[in-house]
């Protein structure tokens, strides 16, 4: 009797226990906010600062020296030349340009690492969320290295905000096309908090503050993105279809037809001096 | 008897009380198999082998010869990701660089990054074949994924994939090795652990294309890095490329900036459309 009790007793304590493991790590998996599907940008129009007109009107907090360049930049485009957009030759937006989200976004959740893939230019980033410090030595990137952190802040036992810092960038990066331009020394730090709406689930915030030697001082801007309910996704190829030839410094245009074009009026043609003259 | 009836019944009741979704999302997590980590390809890049010949058709055995022909003289040959392209599928699967696997229940993710970042979705929803406009053909083509439990322990084991809907142009190594230029390939994949070493992953790779005679089948390998926190790089193709494309022809540009020819007697390109230069 004594031993049927124990065995039984040992059973359901068994039952019970591995009840209570199991859940305890599901649970743990859904403390994370639904992310998954595929996020557009909210915004029509892609300059940095979606609240404020593009160009000068962005009121950027540049030093003089990088309001003296971005002006020239301006001036350059203006005058029909291709400024400093380094997209023009399919080089990756990089952080925090990227979050514009040219083209559609996913975000995938898992406990130690969260992957924001933008098509765009085939811009990814890695999240750690494992709770690793910085390492000792970033080889820099583009897209920079991100430490996450989530946090639960209104301590019903689910995560509604991820804070990211990302470091180690590596150049040239501009904020936007009109070539709102990041500093040279590529020491730029962003910090991000990344959020769903409170009465819109499928409306997607990240309030994003850049601090970097071409500022006076850190910059914050909020950007929006709407999740698609039925998504196609995209293989966007910059070199698929792109019809500016870097050649040294310059830049050429490539015609339908296959041909090398001047970019600009005037512009002398490419040093042809490694090939056999033709008779 | 009052005793271990008390027991059960609380056990039963402590079970019952779980909630659902966390019952499912344990279910869901606990049945996949460990694939997080770096892995890297173990042997060679190349598809054909002294024991495993692909069974072209004449006409595409005619067309991989000329290609080895052009590049026996210097040409680069049909690889479009000299140009910046990916490489897409089947081609990707051989790990020029280390890749990552992502499970969720949902969808499986194979990132990849050479050339630029390669991204695969095998989709493990459930979902059919997409209907017309709802996908787009891309490099990497559209995966759908089943997952198996061969050994009937409750454990999945197997990844079956089927990826179809591809573009082009695509080759299955840096030989030229051609697929049919229609894009209706059809690759079947089973990606399994090994079973007696878990830090070993294989793709057994099964191509159906109109340029063979019969369905080719090989078996990719990889190896997980043993180092949990691993340092991922960034492939921008656009970034050191020297290859330019300009029409038809391929050249080379010099450390210096200069156009070079890429095989002897190679003409310039075409400059019609620039200034004659003054005498």
């Amino acid at each position: 009797m004594v031993s049927n009790r124990s065995s039984l007793a040992a059973v359901a304590l068994a039952a019970t226990m591995s009840m209570a493991l199991a859940p305890a790590r599901a649970a743990d998996e859904l403390r994370y906010p639904d992310l998954n599907g595929q996020w557009s940008r909210a915004h029509a129009h892609s300059q940095w600062d979606p609240s404020k007109p593009r160009g000068l009107a962005q009121q950027a907090p540049l030093t003089p020296e990088y309001q003296a360049i971005f002006a020239a930049n301006l001036a350059s485009l203006h005058a029909g030349n291709l400024g400093s957009d380094p997209q023009v030759y399919c080089l990756p937006s990089g952080m925090p340009r990227m979050m514009i989200a040219y083209e559609p976004m996913e975000v995938i959740v898992t406990p130690e690492t969260t992957y924001i893939r933008v098509d765009h230019l085939n811009e990814f980033r890695r999240i750690y969320t494992d709770g690793r410090g910085w390492p000792a030595e970033i080889k820099p990137t583009f897209d920079g290295y991100s430490i996450g952190r989530w946090i639960d802040r209104h301590g019903n036992g689910r995560y509604d905000l991820l804070e990211v810092e990302t470091r180690g960038m590596k150049g040239p990066r501009t904020l936007d096309a009109d070539g709102l331009a990041l500093h040279k020394d590529n020491r730029t730090v962003v910090k991000e908090r990344i959020q769903l709406d409170s009465a819109n689930r499928d409306l997607l915030h990240d309030e994003i503050t850049t601090t970097d030697d071409a500022f006076t001082r850190p910059w914050t801007v909020t950007r929006d993105y709407n999740r698609e309910p039925h998504p196609v996704w995209p293989e966007f190829l910059c070199t698929e279809a792109n019809n500016h030839i870097p050649i040294g410094k310059e830049f050429y245009f490539r015609s339908g037809d296959g041909y090398l074009m001047p970019a600009y009026k005037d512009q002398p043609p490419p040093d042809l001096r490694n090939f056999t003259p033709s008779r | 008897m009052r005793y271990p009836s008390l027991i059960v019944l609380i056990a039963l009741a402590a079970a019952s009380a779980m909630p659902p979704p966390a019952a499912r999302a344990l279910d869901d997590l606990s049945k996949y198999p460990d694939l997080k980590g770096q892995w890297q390809r173990i042997g060679p890049n190349r598809w054909e082998s002294r024991e495993n010949k692909a069974p072209l058709t004449p006409e595409y055995r005619a067309v991989y010869q000329d290609n080895l022909d052009r590049m026996e003289a210097g040409g680069v040959g049909d690889m479009a990701s000299w140009y910046c392209l990916p490489q897409g599928m089947p081609m990707m699967m051989s790990l020029y660089d280390p890749m990552e696997v992502v499970v969720t229940p949902q969808v499986t993710y194979v990132l990849i990054s050479h050339v630029n970042d390669s991204y695969r979705r095998i989709y493990t929803d459930g979902r059919d074949w997409p209907a017309e406009g709802e996908y787009e053909r891309t490099f990497a083509g559209y995966s759908i994924g089943r997952w198996l439990d061969e050994n009937g322990d409750g454990r999945y084991n197997v990844l079956e994939v089927e990826t179809r809907d591809f573009k082009g142009p695509r080759v299955y190594d840096g030989t030229g090795l051609p697929l049919h230029h229609d894009n209706q390939t059809i690759v079947k994949e089973r990606i399994h652990l090994d079973k007696s070493d878990p830090n070993i992953l294989y793709d057994d790779l099964t191509v159906i294309d109109n340029a063979l005679t019969r369905p080719w089948s090989i078996t990719k390998k990889a190896g997980r890095v043993p180092n949990p926190k691993p340092m991922w790089q960034t492939a921008v193709c656009a970034e050191n490329n020297s290859m330019v494309r300009i029409g038809k022809d391929a050249y080379y540009m010099s450390q210096e900036g200069y156009l070079m020819p890429l095989k002897k007697d190679q003409p310039p390109p075409d400059l019609r459309f620039f200034k004659p230069s003054p005498k």
